[in-house]
C-alpha cells in the first residue's frame, strides 16, 4: 500500500542546487553581508601579516646582528625588534577590525534572513503548516540559520584569515627565495589531498554516527514515552535491550570517526617535518654560493610551519562549510514556496461594500493537496457546492465528518481558494479583496482556540491592538462576561499559562469570543467545539454567542444539532455536496439526511 | 568517570606523554640543526652529508614520534569518552526501566530523554580534553626546566609569561562565554517565540496579524544579533591579545636571544629552537582554557544523570493489586486517592482527579462503563485498576490479582506489526491473528503486502489513527487479560467498531476467560454498549444501575449525556485521517 503513495511533498530539498549556486543566492538575498567586504579582506589581509613578523625579524636579526659577525649588533637587532613590535601590534588591530567587521555584517545580514524568513512562513498556506511540518518550519528560522551563524562567526572568519594567511606566508617565501619556496609547496602539496581524503571519510562517518544517535534517541524515546503500556504488558524490559543495543552501535560508531579524526592532525605534522627537511636539504645543499643566508633559511624553518598550520584548520572548516550550505539551501527552498492563497494585486483590489454583508458559494469544488504520509489519495472534499446566504442571516452548516463543512469555513476565511467556482463576501470575489480589509470584516473563530502564553487581556488585544487597553473591558462588558472576569484569580490580568493550558476549554472558548468582540467584523464564521464545558462555563458562552451572533451574517459549522435548530438556516453537507437546505423545522419534517441525524440524537440522549 | 574505562585513558596518557616530551624534543632538533648544519654550511662553508642526514632523520622522526602520540591520544580519549557515554545512557535505561509507571507519570518526557541522551553526552565532553590538558601541563614543566637549562633569564621569561597566556585564555572563556550565554538566552527566547507564533498560525492570518507578528518576532530576533555584536566584540579584542601577546613574547626573546648570544650564553640553534618552542606551545596552553570552560557544563550534565541513577526504584502499584472473590471481576473496597498524600505537586500525575472511598464491584465477564463529568474520576478508577497509581487507603482486586490492561493512545514501537502485537510476549501467528480479529484489525493487516512484517513507525508504513487503535487492542488481546479497561475519550475507534470489538471479544472459546471490560465512556453510543453503569461525580460514585434506568431516575446523569451530546460521529476527529490536518485557530 505505501506502493502508491501519494509523490513527495513540495518540501523536499531541491538537492540539484549546486554548493555555488546556493551561494551566490544566499548572498544575494542579503545584500549587506557584501557591502565593505573589500575592505574586511584587506584588514584581514594586514592582520595575517602579523604572523610573518616573527619569522622576517629572525632572518633580519640571524642576518644583520648575529651570524657572521665577530660581536653581536645589539642596536641593530633592537631597532628592527622594535619595527616589528610596531608591525605585530598594528596586525593585531587589523585582525580584530577585520573580524568584528564580518562578524557584524554577518548577524546584520542573519537578521534579515530571519525577518524575511518569518513574514514567508507565516504567509504560506495553512497547508504547509500541518503538525507534522512546524519543527522543520520553525528549524529553518533558528537551527538552519544557526547553521550560517555558525559558520560566519567561525568558518568564514577561518576561511577569510587563512586564505589570506596561506597568500601572505606563500608570497613572502617566494619572496624571500622562489627556489626553496618551490621545494616547500611541492612537498606539502600532497598534504591537502591527503587531508581532503581524511575528511572526507570524517564526514561520512560522522554522518552515520549521527544517524545512529538519532536511533539510539528514537529507542530512548519509546522508553519513556511508552512507560505506562510497557509496564502494563511487562515489555519494559524487552525495549530496553534495543536500545542497549543502539547505545552500543551509536558508540561503535562515534569511536570510529574519532579514530580517523585523530588522523587529521598529525598527518599536517607529518608534512610539516618533510617539508622543512626538504627545505634545510635544499638550502645547505645550495649553500652560501645560491645566494642564501643562514637567517633566511631558518626564517624559512619557520614560515613553512606557519605556511602549513592553516590547512589543517581548513580541512576542519570544509565541514562546517558544507553544514551551512545545506541550512542555506534548505532556506531557500522554503524561501521559493509560493506563498497561498495569492494577494490580490494591489492595482486591482476591490474594497468590500460598506455595511452588513452578504456571503455565498457558487459551484465551489476543492481538493486537499495529498500529503506524503497518506496512505490513500483523497477525493474531492467539497464538490459543486452552491449557495447563497444574505445579509444578516444565521446559518449552521452540519454533515457528518468528512462532509466538507469545516473545509467550507476555510474557504470563507480565504485560508485557501478553491480549485473551481467562486467563495463572495458582499459580492467581491475573495480573490479580489484585500486581505486587510477581509480580516476586518470577516472572522473564522475556532472554539479551541490558540492562546499565547501571556495574559488573557494580552490574548485577547491580539484581536486588534490599535484599539487600546480600554476596549478589552468594553467589550468583557458587552459580551456580559464580566461576572467570569472576576471570577479569575487575576482577572483580565491572568496568565493562560501554555497554549492556554491554565484555563479550562470552556474558558478558552471564552477568550476566542471576547476576541470576535474586540474585531467586531460583519460575517462571523464560528467553528464549534467538540469537547464538552462544564455547565456554568456553558451558559457564559452561550450568553456572549448570542450577544455576539446578533446583527450580523453569521455561520456556524455545527457540530451539536441544538445550534442547527436555533439557526435561521440549516445547510446540510454530505461527502462534499450540500443535499438539503431549509430552517430546522421544515428538514426534521422531511424525510432525509438531518431527520435521521436528529433521530440518531435524540435516541442517544433520551430513554 | 576515567576510572568507568580506564585501559583507554591508560593508553591515551601514554599517547599525551609522548606527544608532550616529542614536542619539546623537536625543538631540541630544530637548533641542533641550526647550530651543527645551517649555521655550519654558512659560516665554516662546508658540512658533512652525513651530519645533515643525521639532522633531517632527527627532525623527520621525532615529528613522527610526535604524530604517532597524537593519534593514540586522541583516538583512545575518544574512544573512553565514548564509552563512559555509553556506560552512562545504560545507567539511565536501566533506571529508567526499573522505575514504576508512576515515577514516569511525574517527570516530563522530553526531560528524560535528554538525561539519556544529551546529558550524557556533555557530561563526558570534558573528559576528551583531559589528556590533552595533562600532555601541555607536562609540556610546560619539561619546556620551562629545558629553557632554565639553556639560560637562567630566557626559562624566567618562560615562568611570567606561560602563565599570562593561560590567564588570558581562563579570563577570555570566562567573560565571552558570559555574553555567548546572554546571546544564547536572547535566542531561545526567539525560538520559543517563533515557535508559538508558527503553532498560531491560523489565528495570525484570521486576524490579518501576519505583519505585527513579523514585527514582533524580528524585535526578537534583533535582540538575539545585538547580543551577539556584543559578544564578538568582546571577542574579536580578546583573540587579538591572544595573537599579539606571543607574538610580543617572540620579539622580546630576539632581543633579549641577541644578548645572550653576545655573552656566549646561547648559540644561534639554542636562541631559534627557543623561539620555536615557544609557538609551538602557544596553542595547547590556549586550550586549557576551553577545557576548563566545558567543566560547568559537563558537571551539571552529570549531576542530572545521578540524580535519576540515584533516585532509588519507587514500589510498582501493580503490586498492590489482589485477587478478587470467586464471580467478581474488579472490587475496589474503600479505595481513596489523592493527590496530597504524594505526588501533587508534580505535574503529570495533577491530571489524574482525587477519587474518596470508592467502593465497586462488577461481575466476572461484565462490561461497565464509567461515566462522569472531567473530572469525576472515572480515569483515575482505571488507572488505579491498571496498577498506574496505587490507592492512598482502600484495596483494589482483580479477578486474577493482576492489572488490567489499558488501553488508552496508541503507542506502536518501530518495528513489526507482528512485534508490536507480541511485544515482547511469547505468542504464536495464530494467536496474533486470533487478538487482531478481535480487535477488528485482521482486514486491514491482511491487505498489506507484508502482512503482519510490515514495518510501521517513524520509517515504516503510516497508519491512520483507528488502524494504530485497533492493533494496540489486539495487543491487550493477545494477552487473555482478565480485566481490560477501554477508554474512549482517548479512542479514535468509531462507535460501530466499538460495537463489533466488544462483541468479539466474548467470543473466547473458553467462557471462563470472558474478561470483565470496564469503559471509561464519554459518548451515548459506547455507553448503551454497557451491561451497567457506574456514575462518578466529583470523586464518588453517585449512582449505579443500567443506562436507561439511570436516564430516567437521575436528572444530572440525563445532562451529562445531553451535553456528551457532541457525538463524535458527527465531530471531526476522522478529518485527522482522511483529510488534512490544519492547526487549531
Amino acid at each position: 500500500m505505501s506502493d502508491d503513495t501519494v509523490p513527495a511533498s513540495r518540501f523536499a530539498t531541491d538537492d540539484s542546487l549546486s554548493a555555488t549556486a546556493t551561494v551566490f543566492r544566499g548572498l544575494a538575498l542579503v545584500p549587506v553581508l557584501r557591502r565593505g567586504l573589500g575592505i574586511t579582506i584587506l584588514l584581514a589581509a594586514l592582520g595575517a601579516g602579523g604572523r610573518v613578523v616573527v619569522p622576517v625579524l629572525i632572518q633580519q636579526a640571524i642576518d644583520r646582528g648575529i651570524v657572521g659577525f665577530d660581536e653581536v649588533q645589539i642596536g641593530v637587532v633592537v631597532q628592527l625588534s622594535v619595527v616589528g613590535a610596531v608591525a605585530i601590534l598594528l596586525s593585531g588591530l587589523a585582525l580584530r577590525w577585520a573580524a568584528l567587521r564580518l562578524g557584524d555584517r554577518s548577524e546584520r545580514a542573519l537578521y534579515d534572513l530571519r525577518t524575511r524568513l518569518i513574514a514567508h512562513i507565516h504567509r504560506l498556506s495553512l497547508a504547509d503548516h500541518g503538525e507534522e511540518r512546524r519543527g522543520g518550519l520553525v528549524a529553518r528560522v533558528t537551527s538552519d540559520i544557526e547553521t550560517l551563524a555558525q559558520f560566519f562567526q567561525w568558518g568564514g572568519m577561518a576561511w577569510m584569515r587563512n586564505t589570506t594567511l596561506m597568500l601572505v606566508i606563500g608570497v613572502t617565501m617566494l619572496v624571500y627565495d622562489w627556489q626553496l619556496a618551490l621545494v616547500a609547496f611541492a612537498v606539502a602539496l600532497p598534504l591537502a589531498f591527503v587531508l581532503r581524503a581524511v575528511q572526507r571519510r570524517l564526514v561520512r562517518a560522522h554522518g552515520r554516527a549521527r544517524e545512529r544517535n538519532g536511533e539510539m534517541l528514537g529507542a530512548l524515546a519509546e522508553i519513556v514515552t511508552g512507560a505506562v503500556p510497557l509496564r502494563s504488558y511487562d515489555a519494559a524490559g524487552h525495549v530496553a535491550d534495543t536500545v542497549r543495543e543502539a547505545t552500543g552501535r551509536k558508540r561503535r560508531d562515534q569511536v570510529r570517526a574519532a579514530i580517523i579524526g585523530a588522523f587529521l592532525f598529525p598527518s599536517g605534522e607529518v608534512f610539516s617535518v618533510l617539508t622543512v627537511s626538504a627545505v634545510v636539504s635544499v638550502g645547505v645543499w645550495r649553500g652560501p654560493s645560491g645566494g642564501l643566508t643562514a637567517g633566511a633559511v631558518v626564517g624559512f624553518v619557520f614560515l613553512t610551519y606557519r605556511f602549513l598550520e592553516p590547512i589543517a584548520e581548513f580541512t576542519e572548516v570544509i565541514d562546517q562549510t558544507q553544514t551551512a550550505v545545506a541550512g542555506m539551501r534548505r532556506i531557500l527552498t522554503v524561501l521559493a514556496l509560493d506563498v497561498q492563497p495569492p494577494p490580490p494585486d494591489p492595482d486591482s483590489a476591490i474594497a468590500l461594500p460598506a455595511g452588513a454583508l452578504s456571503v455565498g458559494v457558487d459551484d465551489v469544488t476543492f481538493t486537499y493537496r495529498p500529503r506524503q504520509s497518506d496512505t490513500v489519495a483523497s477525493g474531492p472534499a467539497l464538490s459543486d457546492v452552491t449557495f447563497h446566504v444574505p445579509a444578516g442571516q444565521s446559518v449552521a452548516l452540519v454533515g457528518a465528518t468528512g462532509s466538507g463543512k469545516t473545509t467550507l469555513g476555510k474557504l470563507f476565511a480565504r485560508f485557501a481558494d478553491p480549485d473551481t467556482g467562486t467563495v463572495r463576501v458582499g459580492g467581491v470575489d475573495l480573490r479580489s479583496v484585500d486581505d486587510a480589509d477581509l480580516r476586518r470584516r470577516l472572522l473564522i473563530v475556532s472554539q479551541e482556540p490558540f492562546l499565547f502564553d501571556e495574559t488573557i487581556r494580552s490574548n485577547v488585544a491580539f484581536a486588534a491592538p490599535d484599539r487600546g487597553p480600554a476596549a478589552v473591558d468594553e467589550v468583557v462588558e458587552r459580551l456580559s462576561l464580566g461576572a467570569w472576569v472576576s471570577s479569575l484569580n487575576e482577572g483580565l490580568d491572568t496568565r493562560v499559562g501554555e497554549r492556554g493550558d491554565s484555563l479550562s476549554a470552556g474558558e478558552r472558548q471564552l477568550v476566542a469570543l471576547l476576541r470576535a468582540g474586540l474585531v467586531d467584523p460583519d460575517v462571523l464564521i464560528l467553528d464549534e467545539a467538540t469537547s464538552s464545558v462544564d455547565a456554568l462555563t456553558e451558559v457564559h458562552i452561550a450568553r456572549a454567542l448570542e450577544r455576539l451572533a446578533t446583527d450580523r451574517t453569521s455561520i456556524a459549522i455545527a457540530h451539536r444539532l441544538s445550534t442547527a435548530a436555533r439557526a435561521d438556516r440549516v445547510l446540510v453537507l454530505a461527502e462534499g455536496r450540500l443535499v438539503q437546505d431549509g430552517p430546522h423545522s421544515e428538514l426534521v419534517a422531511q424525510d432525509g439526511p438531518y431527520r435521521s441525524m436528529y433521530d440518531d440524537w435524540i435516541s442517544a440522549t433520551t430513554v | 568517570m576515567l576510572s568507568l574505562h580506564p585501559r583507554p585513558f591508560a593508553i591515551s596518557f601514554a599517547g599525551a606523554a609522548v606527544f608532550a616530551l616529542a614536542t619539546v624534543a623537536s625543538s631540541f632538533a630544530l637548533e641542533w640543526v641550526i647550530d651543527e648544519v645551517i649555521v655550519v654550511r654558512f659560516d665554516e662553508g662546508e658540512v658533512a652529508v652525513g651530519t645533515v642526514l643525521t639532522g633531517v632523520s632527527l627532525i623527520i622522526g621525532i615529528g613522527v614520534v610526535r604524530a604517532i602520540g597524537v593519534v593514540f591520544r586522541r583516538a583512545a580519549a575518544s574512544t573512553g569518552m565514548w564509552l563512559v557515554a555509553e556506560t552512562f545512557t545504560n545507567e539511565v535505561v536501566d533506571r529508567l526501566v526499573a522505575q514504576p509507571a508512576s515515577w514516569h507519570r511525574r517527570r516530563a518526557d522530553g526531560d528524560l530523554v535528554a538525561r539519556g541522551g544529551v546529558d550524557a553526552e556533555t557530561a563526558v565532553s570534558v573528559i576528551a580534553p583531559i589528556p590533552f590538558a595533562s600532555s601541555t601541563v607536562l609540556m610546560l614543566v619539561v619546556s620551562t626546566i629545558w629553557l632554565f637549562l639553556i639560560d637562567v633569564p630566557i626559562g624566567m621569561v618562560a615562568v611570567v609569561v606561560f602563565p599570562v597566556i593561560v590567564a588570558t585564555s581562563v579570563v577570555y572563556e570566562r567573560t565571552v562565554s558570559q555574553h555567548f550565554a546572554r546571546a544564547q538566552e536572547r535566542l531561545g527566547d526567539f525560538s520559543a517565540a517563533v515557535h508559538e507564533s508558527f503553532e498560531g498560525v491560523q489565528l495570525v492570518k484570521a486576524y490579518g496579524a501576519v505583519d505585527r507578528e513579523t514585527v514582533r518576532l524580528s524585535g526578537l530576533a534583533g535582540q538575539v544579533r545585538d547580543a551577539r555584536i556584543r559578544a564578538l566584540s568582546m571577542r574579536t579584542w580578546f583573540e587579538s591579545v591572544q595573537e599579539v601577546i606571543p607574538a610580543l613574547t617572540n620579539v622580546g626573546l630576539v632581543v633579549l636571544g641577541a644578548q645572550r648570544v653576545d655573552a656566549g650564553a646561547v648559540t644561534v640553534g639554542e636562541f631559534s629552537s627557543v623561539i620555536f618552542l615557544f609557538s609551538l606551545l602557544v596553542f595547547p596552553i590556549r586550550l586549557i582554557g576551553y577545557a576548563l570552560s566545558e567543566l560547568p557544563r559537563s558537571r551539571a550534565a552529570w549531576d542530572r544523570i545521578q540524580n535519576i541513577v540515584d533516585d532509588p526504584v519507587g514500589a510498582d502499584p501493580r503490586t498492590s493489586i489482589e485477587p478478587a472473590p470467586a464471580g467478581v471481576g474488579v472490587q475496589l473496597d474503600g479505595v481513596t486517592f489523592s493527590h496530597r498524600q504524594g505526588d501533587a505537586h508534580l505535574d503529570g500525575a495533577a491530571t489524574v482527579a482525587d477519587v474518596d472511598a470508592i467502593d465497586v464491584a462488577v461481575p466476572r465477564g461484565s462490561v461497565t462503563a464509567l461515566v462522569g463529568a472531567t473530572g469525576s474520576g472515572k480515569t483515575t478508577i482505571a488507572e488505579l485498576v491498571a496498577g498506574v497509581v496505587a490507592p492512598s487507603a482502600g484495596t483494589v482486586a482483580t479477578a486474577d490479582g493482576r492489572a488490567a490492561l489499558v488501553f488508552q493512545e496508541p503507542f506502536l514501537l518501530a518495528g513489526t506489526l507482528r512485534e508490536n502485537v507480541a511485544f515482547g510476549a511469547p505468542v504464536d501467528d495464530d494467536r496474533i491473528r486470533s487478538a487482531l480479529h478481535r480487535a477488528a484489525a485482521l482486514d486491514f493487516v491482511d491487505a498489506l503486502d507484508d502482512g503482519l512484517d510490515t514495518v510501521v513507525g517513524e520509517r515504516g508504513v503510516s497508519l491512520s489513527g483507528g488502524q494504530r487503535q485497533r492493533v494496540a487492542l489486539a495487543r491487550a488481546l493477545v494477552r487473555e487479560p482478565s480485566v481490560l479497561v477501554l477508554d474512549d475519550t482517548t479512542s479514535a475507534l468509531d462507535p460501530s467498531t466499538e460495537a463489533t470489538v466488544l462483541s468479539r471479544l466474548r467470543e473466547v472459546e473458553d467462557a471462563g476467560r470472558t474478561p470483565t471490560v470496564l469503559l471509561v465512556a464519554s459518548r451515548p453510543s459506547t455507553i448503551a454498549l454497557a451491561d451497567e453503569v457506574v456514575f462518578l461525580e466529583r470523586g464518588h460514585v453517585r449512582a449505579t444501575g443500567r443506562h436507561a434506568d439511570l436516564l430516567a431516575s437521575d436528572d444530572a446523569y440525563r445532562e451529562l449525556v445531553e451535553a456528551f451530546e457532541a457525538d463524535r460521529s458527527t465531530s471531526d476527529g476522522e478529518d485527522l485521517e482522511t483529510g488534512l490536518q490544519w492547526s487549531a485557530t
